[in-house]
C-alpha cells in the first residue's frame, strides 16, 4: 500500500499574538516564529503509519513549505514515515490553494504510484480545506473530506466514514482516491527516540519548481486564482456595563437584561 | 564557538519532552501518593533504548554521548525529578561497565542493559562512607574461583529491583584496597534490606542492600584488584554529577514555567502579579539561574563528548545547577504565595525534590574543595 | 464571446437534503440579494441537484430567485463530489457566472473546492463578509490564524468569483417573489465520476435545535471547571428554552460535541441573546458571537477579555449566580 501524506508546516499557535501587521507593507510579519505540524497533519500520518502497519507498504510525506520547514519534515520520518518530499521554491511564494495542489499534484505524479492520499481537514494556519478536494482533483482521484474511520474491502475499495452536519456518511471508493481526516479519527503517536535516530537515514528530497517541469507563472502570485488585498486585526468593540456586588442584586439587572433581549 | 544545538538533538528533545508529557506526566499524582515506582514506564523507556544512550552501538546502545544524555535527563526532570533521577542512575550504573569491563563482560551485560530489560546501578555509600568512601567497610576475599563479599550499603537507588549493580567492597587496605564488583541480584547471599521513606522523589525507591557471604564469581571482577577507588569514582563524578546536574537544570525549567504561568494568571491590584516589580526580579532571578546552569551543564556534557578532562567542569555544573534548583524552587513556592504551599500546585514537589540532589554523587561540599583545588592551582 | 450588455449573474448553490432545503441556503439568498443590487442588479441564479425535488424549486422564487438550474437525476439523489462537480462544471464553462456562493458546510466546502480546480477559479473559505468593490469586483473577507487577522480575499482574473459563506453569517432573505423560471439542465456522467457510493447516512441520536439558528444562546467556557458545574449551564438554557454552546476545552471534556462549539473553527451564531459563562473571551470565540444582539458575560475574573465585548458584564462566581438565576427565572414562568 503506497499511501502519500501531504501536510502543511504552519507557525506555532504559541507564538501567534507575536503576528504583526506591517503599517507600511500591510503585509503580515511572521518572523521568528517557528513553524510546526499541525495537529490534523499529525493525524493524517498517523493514519498512514496505522494503514502501513496494518498493509504494508510505504508512507510518503510532502510538503509545500518554506526551507525552514526541513524540520518539520524530519519529524514526519521520525514519527515513522518512510520518506519526505519538501517543495521549497521562491517562486511557490503566495501561492493560494489551486497553485499549491497544482505544485503538490506535481510532485506526486513524480513520486510515482500510490493508492491512496491523505491529508488534514483543514491547515493551522490558513484553515481553508481546498487543498485537499483541489489535490484530488488535478490528480482526477475521487475524494472524501472529514474522515473518521477508514478500512479496505477484499477487492481493494475504500469505506469511509465521514463527518457531515448532524451525524456521518458512510461511502464505498475506488482506489487511487485521496481523503481528509477530521480530528476524531485517532490520537497520533508520540516521536519515539528510535524514530529520532531512524530518521537519519531516511531520504528527505528538496525539489523546486524547475524539477517538477513547473514554470513560475503557473505557481505563485502571478498563478494564483485568488489574491490577498487588505489585512486587518479585528477589534471587538462592545462596551458594557460590568457590574459586582451583591448576588441577588446581580441577578436582577441579569432579569432586566435578559427581558430587554428577548421580551 | 557554536552554541546551536544541533537538529537531532533538538528532535531528540522534542521526542523525549512528548513522551514526558504524554506518558509520565498522568502517572505523577499515584507517584506522589504511594511512592510505587511505575515499572512499565521503564520498559518503555528501555524498549526506546533510553539506558543505552551511552552504550557503544555494538552493544545495542545507540551511543548519542553525554550531551544528548543531559538534555534526555533535563527534559525527564521537568516533567518528575523522580523519573530523571531513575534514569540517571540505571546510566551511573552502567558506566563502570562501558568504561572499564572487559570484553567479555561487555558483552554479557550491555546489550540486556542497553535495552532496559536489566537494569543497573552502583552501591558505593555505607553507614561508614558516604562523602568519604575509603570509610566503607565491606569486603570482598578472594576464596578460589569466588569472591565472597560481605557488608551493608545504604541509600542506594533502585538498590531493590537492580539486576545488576556495581559494588565497591575492600580487598585490602590503603587507597588501593578497593575493588569493583559486578553483582548480579541473583546471586547467592545477596538481600535487600530496609527501603527508606523519603519526604521526596516519590517514586524512586532508596534502600539498603547487604551481602552476607554473597558469592561473587571471580570472572565478574571490574578492571583489577586495587581499582575499586578508581572505577566508581570515575563514574560517580562523571556520570552521576552530570546526571545531578541534568536533574537540576529540568526541574529549574519547570520551576521557571511554572512561576511564568501563575505570575500571568493571578490578579493583584487590578493587573497579573506578573507586572509587579517584585515578582518580576524572582522571576528574573530564577532565568539567569536556569541560563547559567544550562551553559554549565552543557559545556561539561561536551567536554566529556569529546573525550577532554571534565571532572571540574563537572563538580561546577553539578554544585550550580543542584544549588539553584532548591533556590529557584522556593523563588517559585514564594512567587505562589499560599498557593505554593498546596499539593494542588506542583511547586511543591519541586521544593521537595530538589533538596537531595544537593547531597548525591557528591555533596556540594565536596564538589567545592574540587573546584577550588582546581582553581587554586590554575589561577596563579 | 461574453455579451457584455448582458446581466451578470450570481448563482447560489441550494444545499438539499431528502427533500429539505438547509436553511443556510436561503441565508446565502440574502447575502446574494445585497451584492446583486451593487452589480447593476445581477440575477440570482439558484443551483439545485438532486432526484425527484422539482417541487423544491418553488420555494425559491419568493428570495428573489430569477431562475432556477435544476438537474435532477436518480445518481444525484444523494451528495457526491463527481457527479455534482461534472454537472455543475459543465454549467459554468457554458455560462461564466460572475459569483457563485456556496454554503461552508461539509457539502458545500467539498464541493465548491473540487469545482474551483476543475474550472480554474478562485474560491475563498468560510467569508464573514462579502462585498462589490469600486471596480465590481467581489471582496471576499476570511479570517485567518484562528480569526487574530482578517484578510480581504479577490479573484481579479477567473469567473466566476467563488467563496463559501458560513451558516448564521446572513439572515434569511425576505422578499421580492419572481415569477418562476425553472430550467432543466441535461445530467451526462462519464463511468469515471461513478468511483465512489454512498452506502449509508446515519443521523445523530438527539435532536437539538442547531446553534446558528437559536434564538437563545447559553455558553460555557474554561471556567466551568467539572460535569457537575456544567449542569448548572445546561439547566440555564433549558430554562430560558435555549441551546446550549461552548468553546474548545468543554468540547475537549466531552460536556459538547462539534457542532456546539462557538468561535472561528466552531459555529458563527446571531441570537438574540448570548449568555456566556466562565468563558475568558479570546478572540478565537469572540468572533463567533459578535453579531449576537445582546451579550451577558459570568465570569469572576474582572479582566476577563469577554467584558469588552458584553453589554452586561456580571463578576462573580457562577456557581453563586446561576443557581439563584435559575430559581428567579423559573419563579417567573
Amino acid at each position: 500500500m503506497d499511501i502519500v501524506v501531504c501536510v502543511k508546516p504552519a507557525p506555532d499557535p504559541k507564538f501567534w499574538e507575536r503576528i504583526q501587521l506591517d503599517p507600511i507593507t500591510k503585509a503580515l510579519r511572521r518572523e521568528g516564529i517557528p513553524s510546526v505540524l499541525g495537529p490534523l497533519d499529525k493525524r493524517a500520518l498517523e493514519e498512514g503509519l496505522r494503514l502501513k502497519e496494518k498493509y504494508g507498504g510505504k508512507v510518503r510525506t510532502i510538503a509545500m513549505a518554506p526551507l525552514g520547514a526541513r524540520d518539520n519534515l524530519v519529524e514526519t520520518l521520525a514519527m515513522g514515515a518512510d520518506e519526505a518530499y519538501l517543495l521549497s521554491d521562491r517562486a511557490f511564494a503566495g501561492s493560494d490553494t489551486w497553485a499549491t495542489s497544482y505544485a503538490l499534484s506535481k510532485a506526486i505524479k513524480k513520486i510515482g504510484k500510490f493508492d491512496l492520499i491523505i491529508c488534514g481537514e483543514w491547515s493551522l494556519d490558513g484553515s481553508t480545506g481546498h487543498v485537499g478536494p483541489q489535490l484530488a482533483e488535478f490528480l482526477d482521484i475521487p475524494h472524501i473530506t472529514r474522515t473518521v474511520a477508514i478500512e479496505f474491502t477484499e477487492e481493494g475499495a475504500l469505506y469511509t466514514r465521514s463527518l457531515m452536519e448532524g451525524g456521518c456518511r458512510i461511502l464505498e471508493t475506488s482506489l487511487p482516491a485521496l481523503i481528509t481526516v477530521a480530528r476524531e479519527i485517532n490520537t497520533p503517536r508520540f516521536i519515539s527516540l528510535m524514530g529520532v535516530l531512524e530518521a537519519e537515514n531516511k531520504p528527505l528530497t528538496i525539489w523546486g519548481a524547475s524539477e517538477l517541469g513547473i514554470k513560475p507563472e503557473e505557481v505563485g502570485f502571478s498563478g494564483s486564482p485568488t489574491q490577498t488585498g487588505e489585512i486587518f486585526m479585528p477589534e471587538m468593540k462592545r462596551k458594557g456595563v460590568i457590574l459586582q456586588g451583591e448576588p441577588d442584586e446581580l441577578i436582577a439587572e441579569v432579569i432586566q437584561k435578559i427581558r430587554q433581549a428577548i421580551g | 564557538m557554536d552554541f546551536q544545538l544541533s537538529p537531532q538533538l533538538e528532535l531528540l528533545r522534542k521526542s523525549i519532552r512528548e513522551f514526558a508529557e504524554g506518558a509520565v506526566a498522568p502517572r505523577i499524582p499515584h507517584m506522589e501518593e504511594t511512592d510505587e515506582v511505575p515499572w512499565d514506564l521503564y520498559r518503555e523507556m528501555g524498549k526506546q533504548l533510553y539506558m543505552g544512550i551511552m552504550i557503544p552501538k555494538e552493544y545495542g546502545g545507540t551511543n548519542l554521548g553525554n550531551l544528548a544524555r543531559m538534555i534526555m535527563i533535563e527534559e525527564l526532570a521537568r516533567v518528575s525529578a523522580s523519573i530523571g533521577m531513575a534514569m540517571q542512575i540505571f546510566h551511573l550504573g552502567i558506566a563502570p561497565l562501558t568504561d572499564f569491563a572487559n570484553e567479555e563482560q561487555k558483552k554479557k551485560y550491555l546489550p540486556s542493559l542497553a535495552k532496559g530489560e536489566r537494569l543497573a546501578t552502583i552501591a558505593v555509600t555505607e553507614a561508614t562512607g558516604g562523602s568519604d568512601p575509603t570509610g566503607i567497610q565491606s569486603t570482598a576475599k578472594l576464596e578460589g574461583d569466588h569472591y565472597v563479599l560481605n557488608g551493608r550499603k545504604c541509600f542506594i537507588t533502585h538498590g531493590h529491583v537492580a539486576d545488576t549493580i556495581t559494588i565497591m567492597a575492600k580487598t585490602g587496605e590503603g587507597p588501593k584496597g578497593f575493588s569493583a564488583f559486578l553483582v548480579e541480584k541473583s546471586f547467592p547471599g545477596f538481600k535487600v534490606g530496609r527501603k527508606e521513606k523519603k519526604f521526596g522523589l516519590h517514586g524512586c525507591n532508596t534502600g539498603e542492600i547487604v551481602m552476607e557471604n554473597c558469592l561473587v564469581p571471580r570472572a565478574n571482577l571490574l578492571g583489577n584488584e586495587g581499582d575499586g577507588l578508581k572505577i566508581c569514582m570515575a563514574g560517580i563524578s562523571e556520570v552521576g554529577r552530570a546526571g545531578m546536574a541534568g536533574c537540576g537544570l529540568g526541574l529549574i525549567q519547570a520551576c521557571l514555567e511554572a512561576s511564568v504561568k501563575f505570575a500571568n494568571e493571578r490578579i493583584l491590584g487590578g493587573k497579573p502579579i506578573s507586572q509587579h516589580q517584585g515578582i518580576q526580579w524572582l522571576i528574573s532571578d530564577i532565568y539567569v539561574d536556569l541560563e547559567a546552569s544550562r551553559l554549565l551543564c552543557y559545556r561539561a556534557a561536551w567536554l566529556r563528548d569529546q573525550k577532554l578532562r571534565c571532572d571540574t567542569e563537572m563538580a561546577l555544573a553539578k554544585f550550580y545547577a543542584t544549588e539553584a534548583a532548591v533556590r529557584c524552587a522556593k523563588k517559585a513556592v514564594d512567587i505562589h504565595g499560599g498557593y505554593g504551599y498546596m499539593m494542588e500546585y506542583p511547586v511543591q514537589r519541586y521544593y521537595r525534590d530538589a533538596e537531595i540532589l544537593i547531597a548525591s554523587a557528591g555533596t556540594s561540599e565536596i564538589q567545592r574543595i574540587i573546584m577550588a583545588r582546581k582553581a587554586l592551582t590554575s589561577f596563579k | 464571446m461574453k455579451d457584455l450588455q448582458a446581466k451578470k449573474e450570481i448563482w447560489v448553490f441550494i444545499e438539499q437534503q431528502e427533500g429539505c432545503i438547509a436553511e443556510v441556503s436561503f441565508e446565502l439568498l440574502q447575502a446574494a440579494g445585497f451584492l446583486a443590487q451593487k452589480l447593476d442588479q445581477a440575477e440570482i441564479i439558484a443551483i439545485l441537484l438532486g432526484h425527484k425535488i422539482r417541487d423544491l424549486a418553488y420555494s425559491l422564487f419568493s428570495f428573489g430567485v430569477e431562475k432556477v438550474l435544476l438537474a435532477d437525476h436518480p445518481c444525484l439523489e444523494n451528495y457526491l463530489t463527481l457527479p455534482y462537480t461534472r454537472v455543475i462544471s459543465q454549467l459554468i464553462m457554458k455560462k461564466r457566472p460572475e459569483v457563485f456562493l456556496l454554503p461552508a458546510t461539509t457539502v458545500g466546502s467539498d464541493l465548491a473546492a473540487r469545482l474551483a480546480a476543475r474550472v480554474r477559479t478562485g474560491l475563498s473559505a468560510h467569508c464573514t463578509q462579502l462585498d462589490i468593490d469600486e471596480k465590481g469586483k467581489l471582496k471576499q473577507v476570511v479570517p485567518a490564524f484562528g480569526g487574530q487577522v482578517m484578510a480581504t480575499i479577490l479573484c481579479p482574473r477567473h469567473l466566476p468569483q467563488m467563496a463559501t459563506v458560513r451558516p448564521g453569517v446572513y439572515r434569511r432573505a425576505i422578499g421580492h417573489e419572481k415569477t418562476p423560471v425553472i430550467e432543466e439542465v441535461p445530467v451526462e456522467l462519464n463511468p469515471a465520476d461513478l468511483r465512489q457510493k454512498v452506502l449509508k447516512v446515519e443521523r445523530a441520536k438527539e435532536f437539538t435545535c442547531s446553534l446558528e439558528e437559536a434564538e437563545i444562546v447559553v455558553a460555557g467556557g474554561a471556567g466551568i471547571g467539572n460535569r457537575e458545574d456544567w449542569k448548572l449551564v445546561e439547566r440555564l438554557a433549558e430554562v430560558l428554552q435555549g441551546t446550549v454552546g461552548g468553546t474548545r476545552p468543554p468540547l475537549d471534556e466531552g460536556w459538547i460535541r462539534e457542532e456546539q462549539m462557538i468561535g472561528q473553527s466552531g459555529k458563527t451564531i446571531r441570537p438574540k441573546l448570548y449568555i456566556g459563562v466562565g468563558i475568558s473571551g479570546v478572540i478565537q470565540h469572540v468572533v463567533g458571537i459578535q453579531e449576537a444582539k445582546t451579550i451577558i458575560a459570568i465570569n469572576n475574573d474582572p479582566k476577563a477579555a469577554i467584558f469588552q465585548n458584553a453589554d452586561l458584564g456580571i463578576v462573580a462566581d457562577f456557581r453563586q449566580i446561576l443557581p439563584k438565576l435559575i430559581a428567579a427565572l423559573e419563579k417567573r414562568k
